[in-house]
């Protein structure tokens, strides 16, 4: 009997041990190599020379791929990634993460170029910012955005952004604030989201936009200053997968405004009109609302915007301020401008076709009898948008005047 | 061979929630807006419409014949011979459909994260889960529905709500769609993913009280029905028609693009992914215990733990035959609308039949007076 129950026991034991084993697809942190930037730039297609036939014979690439890419990545260093202040100079001799850069046809075919020569697996989990270069933005993302929809490492809160210049430069910045420059280069982003200098325009609303039969893409577009910053030069506006054209940076605060995103980051410079002085005027909150009438066969947009705000500045003491009609007058004269400003930037999206208020969304949602008949695609939408005529009204309200009384 | 009466209302409700809530989840939002562009809400309600006219006759059936389930009160509605042709198509449908539904989970499981797995044990692990559990009786059944349906319904809830964030009311319009070219069989394939509705039948018999069975089908579909609502509306307002026509799995993408507040989170697709993982088992514990017992019933056998292991060697080849994912979604859409047919078509002929013929089972109350 004391047999049978020892062998009861021992097959019990066999049969968990397979549950006790863990994880087949287990993978140590050691491991991996946590890809945290990468930066995409176009080269000569002689570049293909420096490839190896990874994965595919050499000359075998498809026609319409000919074209070379330069893939820089970030790679993060493992124990090396500080958390929390540096601690008195002791690790600042060692970089925190590894910059290599690798040529390749597509996105994916850099990508398995670079992992022939990295040891470890790479991770793409952690990926926070994708640099993409100008030049290959404007030849259209088509690729990459296929590439990067594929990847189920990909996270969409992930950045895209477009940079003036080398999209590699970027990449290998060394900033002072930060140690890790993806992290630096993150927090550039973030912050100008916080402080509302930008729209959160991250990798899953690009995506969004660009699929949108009525709405146009936008990217943030940056720019190096001095080999030593980064600048937010703009928003980078697309037509399909193509850029087409640039904002300037306040013209972000336009479109924003527009949008009706919070909270608002930009100020004005005005004049005062029958003073001689001028105000700076900051914007706190916006509403916005857009507009669309269908007449003689054309859609018409308005857009409204009310902007509430404050006065951080008078640059002459010459008239006073605790005249209600000043404000008043300041209130309008600001609108009036804003609302010139906020055409012009319209207009010059209207002229590349590049719808990013998304009115076509509008046409197609709450006028969809109009659109199902002549509008129904994307293509036939970019070409009507141009002809469209666009009005916008923007209203101002001064809440505040700091602490000065006067 | 007298089923204990111990299951209650509520218990019944919960049932029929963890049932429906499965692996279509993940690819419910694209199918429907496959079929409706932006109307894929209506879409969806239609659907949920459809799938609660048969569990209504499923219901209504259980309410007549309070003892027995499908398998034996359709021999006295139809007699033996049909009855009988009948509950062999059902037995089959459902080792499909559960077949299918592990395919669907292993296909989830190794694209998205355990991707050097093979996609045989993910398949065979889950099933194997389903088998050892079904040798339980109805009792410890309801139970293990109960335990995990809370775990199931909040972490899906809150992803949606904070999925919100992001959403744009203007995607949601116009509610019809702008080119509603495959409506109808849209309507279809959504309500085929209700089907697990169909293990209620397997439940009235063990309610304590029969007669209100119709309170837990209302009560079942309203919430399964809603939260599928919620999450097709949210993953379109979220995405737009496009992009989720881009998505294999536009939920799954919700759960990526979502973050917890204050940085605690920065994607939920792993904790919705652990959560999906118990809806999966729930939902192929249901099919795999409805046809086991109905196997065991046709065959009018006494235990049905013989037949646990018996179907599984089937259930796994059946899982293994298609090529590709996209192969798979063909057929599960194919067989999934064949199968209303049988959750749908079937028992509203079994019903009216029963009214023609007079049918009626022996009354609850009466039993309980012998």
């Amino acid at each position: 009997m004391q047999l049978g129950r020892i062998v009861k026991v021992l097959s019990w034991v066999f049969l968990v041990i397979p549950f006790l084993t863990g994880c087949w697809d287990r993978l140590e942190i050691e491991e991996r190599a946590v890809v945290l930037a990468i930066a995409i730039d176009e080269v000569k297609p002689e570049a293909a020379k420096e490839e190896r036939d990874v994965s595919h014979l050499s000359g075998e690439v498809p026609q319409s791929q000919k074209r070379m890419l330069r893939l820089t990545v970030q790679i993060a260093v493992p124990g090396r990634i500080p958390l929390g202040p540096a601690q008195g100079g002791g690790a600042s001799g060692e970089k925190p993460v590894w910059i290599l850069d690798v040529v390749g046809h597509t996105v994916e075919d850099a990508i398995y170029n670079l992992q022939q020569e990295v040891a470890d697996r790479l991770f793409l989990g952690h990926l926070r910012v994708i640099v993409v270069n100008e030049k290959v933005a404007r030849k259209g993302l088509q690729n990459m955005n296929d590439a990067f929809r594929r990847n189920p490492e990909i996270r969409r809160a992930a950045w895209m952004v477009i940079s003036k210049g080398e999209a590699a430069d970027i990449i290998k910045l060394n900033p002072e604030l930060e140690r890790v420059p993806a992290l630096y280069l993150l927090t550039v982003l973030d912050g100008a989201v916080k402080q509302g200098k930008m729209p959160n325009a991250f990798l899953g609303v690009f995506w969004s936009a660009l699929t949108s039969k009525g709405q146009e893409a936008y990217l943030p577009y940056v720019e190096i200053q001095e080999q030593k910053s980064i600048l937010l030069a703009g928003l980078a506006y697309f037509r399909g997968d193509k850029m087409v054209g640039t904002t300037t940076p306040l013209e972000i605060g336009h479109f924003m405004a527009m949008k009706g995103i919070n909270p608002g980051g930009y100020s004005a410079l005005s004049d005062v009109p029958g003073e001689s002085g001028a105000v700076l005027f900051i914007s706190s909150d916006r509403t916005a609302k857009i507009e669309v009438e269908i007449k003689n066969g054309l859609p018409h947009a308005k857009v409204k915007v009310h902007i509430e705000g404050d006065l951080a500045e008078k640059s002459n003491a010459q008239f006073n301020l605790k005249d209600p009609k000043t404000i008043a007058k300041i209130e309008k004269r600001i609108g009036t401008k804003a609302g010139k400003a906020f055409e012009e930037l319209i207009h010059k999206t209207q002229k590349q076709g590049s719808d990013i208020l998304g009115i076509g969304e509008i046409v197609r949602g709450k006028h969809s009898a109009y659109w199902n008949q002549s509008i129904k695609t994307m293509d036939k939408w970019q070409e009507t948008y141009k002809e469209i005529p666009v009005r916008a009204e923007v209203t101002i309200s001064i809440r505040r005047v700091g602490m000065k009384a006067e | 061979m007298e089923t204990p009466r111990e299951i209650t209302v509520l218990q019944a409700a919960i049932i029929l929630i963890s049932t429906i809530i499965g692996v279509g989840v993940l690819a419910l939002p694209r199918i429907a807006v496959l079929a409706g562009d932006t109307g894929a809400p209506l879409i969806t309600l239609l659907g949920i419409l459809l799938a609660f006219f048969g569990l209504v006759m499923i219901t209504l059936l259980g309410m007549r014949f309070p003892s027995q389930s499908l398998i034996r009160y359709s021999e006295v509605i139809l007699g033996k011979p049909i009855a009988r042709f009948g509950s062999i198509v059902i037995i089959v449908f459902f080792a499909v459909l559960t077949a299918l539904t592990s395919r669907e989970f292993g296909e989830v499981v190794i694209t998205s994260v355990l991707r050097r797995t093979p996609l045989e044990v993910t398949v065979i692990v889950m099933l194997l889960l389903a088998v050892i559990t079904t040798r339980n009786d109805i009792t410890t059944f309801a139970y293990i529905h109960h335990f995990y349906s809370p775990l199931i319904l909040t972490p899906v809830i809150l992803i949606v709500i904070l999925s919100l964030k992001n959403a744009e009311v203007v995607r949601l319009l116009p509610i019809w769609g702008n080119e509603p070219n495959g409506m109808f069989l849209g309507v279809l394939t959504v309500a085929a993913l209700f089907q697990g509705f169909f293990i209620l039948t397997m439940i009235i018999p063990a309610m304590r009280r029969p007669d209100r069975a119709m309170t837990a089908s209302i009560w079942g579909m309203a919430i399964a029905g809603g939260l599928y609502l919620i999450i097709v509306i949210a993953t379109l307002a979220v995405f737009g028609a496009e992009e989720v026509k881009l998505l294999l799995w536009p939920t799954l993408e919700l759960a990526k693009t979502t973050s917890l507040p204050a940085n605690i989170l920065e994607r939920l697709d792993a904790a919705f992914l652990a959560v999906w993982v118990t809806a999966v088992f729930t939902t192929l514990f249901s099919s795999y215990f409805l046809m086991i017992h109905a196997a065991t019933e046709l065959f009018q056998l006494r235990n049905h733990r013989m037949f646990s292991l018996f179907f599984l060697p089937f259930v796994f080849i059946i899982a293994m035959l298609p090529d590709n994912v996209l192969e798979m979604y063909k057929l599960i859409e194919i067989v999934g609308r064949f199968g209303l047919l049988i959750t749908v078509v079937y028992p509203t002929i079994l019903w009216m039949v029963a009214l023609i013929r007079k049918k009626r089972g022996k009354s609850h109350a009466a039993r309980k007076n012998r």
